[in-house]
């Protein structure tokens, strides 16, 4: 087990580690990665595809004589979690499609995880079994039950060692309480509750109970044709169970105290940032609309996730960011061609590092973005089977955006719109990240000195 | 020969696709702006020629060429494309337009069978709203509305390469065309949400072809709002069901209210209770108009 270290952002060397997935180009669309998540303690690593499968990785025990190597990460489960469902009444098919993966802090052997697609959430146990018992009185080792009559003495069955076996089972199915697709789920603080939201209301749930939720926010308008805005993420902040925020489609993010009604459709903080007249255009509502909100570790912070840029909020300023990030500024001048392909609705995710000094988030071409806000540096990389020998250390890319281009630089008009990162992950404890392309997953390490 | 608005030409055949975004299969990388026709990075394997986009990339690269060779960076207005020195009226007036076609044509993959998310519908449907108030803001100065209803009907004279902007550019016979194309399915509602709009003429669309497409826009993106007790199961709409419309709308269920998509018109086409077998016929009297002005559109 590795230890928590947790180096400076700015010494961080990033090299390939492992790459999971089929090397073919073409994908098989139930094969693209839709979730990526690291469990408590970093050991776990849950991906959802689109075919509605969940694939855990196990990261190994250290080899303790070459330390320069961490452990790998290997298939530990993989489960059908959701099954394609037809809804008679719209005529419409249900996508087995995960959207998000959540792990439960472990509080036994066993492992839980939640799971949801766009209508219904499950919680999954993921247990171990290593012992098989030996040695029945009234059946054979094969299950063949024996003749009473030649049964002359008594035993007690004992538990033989047998080959690891990993078992997934369904022990909740949180079923019919959304009318619109979920696009978030968040485990509270009191590991008690959970919250999911979908386009226009947020349900509260108890772990235990399935048959019953609590709706919390509802911003489902009296008359539809007045809908302007709908919900696109929500969390729980990660120490206060009574607070938990939710983000719109209009780049706003309410902050809402579960004490002060039971019904919070009134928020007890709403973080916007005024637009900026001088890059106002028919897309600037688009372009703002929030894919993404994390909190960072400490609680103090969240992060935001909007087409172009990530943002830092400081819980207790409301009034703008406390940091911007540019992930691909480059595309604000061809966001006209990036509607026409659909490519502005493409919904990028972001997260923290272990002692949020460092945030990550996806771009196109493979691409990805680390931003250090102590050392205020920023790095893309790119993950890519051409980088992927062993250790090998992962060079910075650059983006031309316009005017000559250097040597090892990109053109934007080169740029594979088609390879989009838009899930990513950061081992909650050490400098391990998993980035998920379309169908395969990489697992990155910093560089062991 | 007539430049036609690929846009709306681009009717998704596969009215069996699955229901999720809506994410263009490419075959080969999607590249962006890529100025040789054959590269574009409009999707789906479907190739356009004549794409507006096309088009219009093709008038900028002199402009974007020279640029290069002068050593400057291009220049990148807001309007997304490389552009030279800035005719900031036309070129928005161009955007405009083609944000609009696009706009409508993502709201009308509904009518093929392919859903869209409802945060997809909002926000398209939020651009739709800022282009019309936008256009409301110069309709006044600037375009005739035959440009807006040409722009709309698809022969793009905006995009002829000599367009101006006092030239006149009716198409001939376009308006009256479309005025007797349209008038016949008109509901009984219809003539006197003309003659209200006819002091708007100077800045509006007609009537008919405003509230066909603010019917469409509205229908596709609420239409996750099915309530269970609107649907009539007694009635037999087999024979009202295409190939291209969600049995739900043949259900006649929860037809939502069309709002004008011009801000100071706030007429409502049917009351806001759908729950009637005769809304169900109105229902289809405007699909039947929305099939005709496609027909217009796509005429060939």
């Amino acid at each position: 087990r590795l230890a928590g270290i947790v180096r400076p952002g700015g010494d961080m060397q990033w090299c390939f580690s492992q790459v999971k997935g089929a090397i073919d180009d073409d994908v098989a669309e139930a094969d693209i990665i839709s979730t990526v998540e690291f469990n408590h303690t970093g050991e776990l690593l849950a991906t959802g595809d689109k075919g509605g499968r969940v694939v855990i990785f196990q990261q190994e025990i250290e080899n303790k004589n070459q330390p320069q190597f961490r452990s790998e990460y290997n298939v530990y489960s993989t489960f059908q979690s959701h099954e394609p469902e037809f809804d008679y009444l719209k005529s419409l098919e249900i996508e087995e499609k995960i959207n998000k993966i959540r792990w439960l802090p472990q509080k036994n052997a066993a492992q839980f995880l939640l799971s949801t697609n766009d209508k219904t959430i499950k919680l999954w146990k993921i247990s171990e079994r290593d012992k098989r018992p030996e040695g029945y009185n009234l059946k054979e080792d094969d299950g063949r039950f024996k003749d009473p009559n030649n049964i002359t003495s008594l035993r007690v069955p004992v538990l033989i060692p047998m080959d690891l076996m990993v078992e997934a089972s369904p022990r909740r199915v949180f079923a019919n309480a959304h009318t619109y697709h979920i696009n978030s789920i968040s485990v509270n603080s009191d590991n008690e509750t959970y919250l999911s939201a979908d386009d226009l209301r947020i349900n509260l749930w108890h772990l235990e109970i399935t048959d019953r939720s609590f709706n919390i926010v509802d911003i489902k308008p009296a008359n539809m044709e007045e809908l302007t805005e709908v919900i696109t993420a929500a969390e729980f902040h990660p120490h206060q169970c009574n607070t938990f925020v939710y983000s719109s489609s209009k780049g706003t993010i309410r902050l809402c105290d579960m004490r002060v009604s039971a019904l919070c459709d009134k928020h007890s903080k709403l973080f916007e940032e005024p637009e900026d007249p001088s890059n106002r255009s028919f897309f600037s509502e688009i372009i703002s609309s929030i894919s993404d909100v994390k909190f960072s570790h400490n609680g103090r912070y969240m992060m935001t996730r909007d087409y172009l840029s990530v943002k830092i909020w400081d819980l207790n300023m409301e009034s703008r960011p406390v940091e911007t990030y540019q992930v691909h500024e480059y595309l604000r001048s061809k966001l006209c061609s990036l509607y026409e392909n659909d490519c502005i609705f493409d919904k990028f995710e972001c997260c923290w590092n272990g002692n949020d000094s460092v945030v990550m988030t996806g771009s196109y071409n493979n691409f990805f973005r680390m931003f250090d806000r102590g050392q205020r540096r920023d790095v893309t990389l790119e993950a890519s089977r051409e980088n992927s020998k062993p250790m090998q250390v992962l060079k910075p890319r650059k983006v031309c955006a316009g005017g000559k281009r250097k040597k090892d630089e990109i053109s934007v008009d080169s740029l594979d719109f088609n390879k989009k990162i838009l899930h990513t992950a950061w081992h909650p404890q050490d400098n391990i990240i998993a980035v998920a392309t379309t169908n395969n997953l990489y697992i990155f390490q910093d560089k062991v000195n | 020969m007539d430049r036609t608005f690929l846009i709306f030409l681009r009717l998704d055949s596969s009215g069996t696709r699955r229901r999720h975004e809506t994410k263009r299969r490419h075959d080969g990388s999607t590249h962006l702006m890529t100025l040789s026709k054959n590269t574009s990075m409009l999707g789906r394997g479907v190739k356009r020629k004549w794409s507006c986009l096309e088009e219009l990339e093709a008038e900028m690269v002199p402009a974007a060429a020279e640029k290069e060779k002068n050593g400057e960076e291009d220049k990148e207005n807001e309007d997304g494309f490389l552009v030279g020195p800035s005719k900031s009226d036309m070129t928005h007036l161009q955007q405009r337009q083609l944000v609009l076609g696009l706009c409508l044509e993502k709201l009308q993959h509904y009518q093929a069978g392919v859903e869209l998310s409802l945060r997809r519908s909002v926000l398209l449907i939020n651009t739709l709203k800022q282009i019309q108030e936008d256009m409301q803001s110069d309709g006044v100065e600037t375009c005739p509305p035959e440009v807006l209803l040409n722009g709309v009907h698809t022969d793009s004279c905006l995009l002829r390469d000599d367009f101006r902007e006092d030239m006149p550019v009716t198409c001939p016979g376009c308006a009256e065309d479309d005025e007797d194309n349209l008038s016949p399915p008109l509901s009984p509602e219809f003539p006197s949400q003309e003659a209200n709009s006819s002091p708007e003429q100077q800045k509006s669309l007609p009537a008919a072809t405003v509230n066909a497409f603010s019917d469409a826009v509205n229908a596709m993106g609420y239409l996750s709002d099915l309530a269970l007790d609107d649907i009539f199961e007694d009635i037999d709409t087999s024979m009202y069901e295409t190939s291209d419309l969600p049995s739900a709308w043949s259900a006649g269920s929860l037809w939502p209210v069309s709002v004008s998509l011009w801000a100071d018109e706030d007429v409502k086409m049917r009351s806001s209770n759908h729950a009637s077998a005769g809304s169900l016929q109105s229902c289809l009297t405007d699909l039947n108009e929305l099939d005709h002005i496609m027909e217009i559109l796509v005429k060939s």
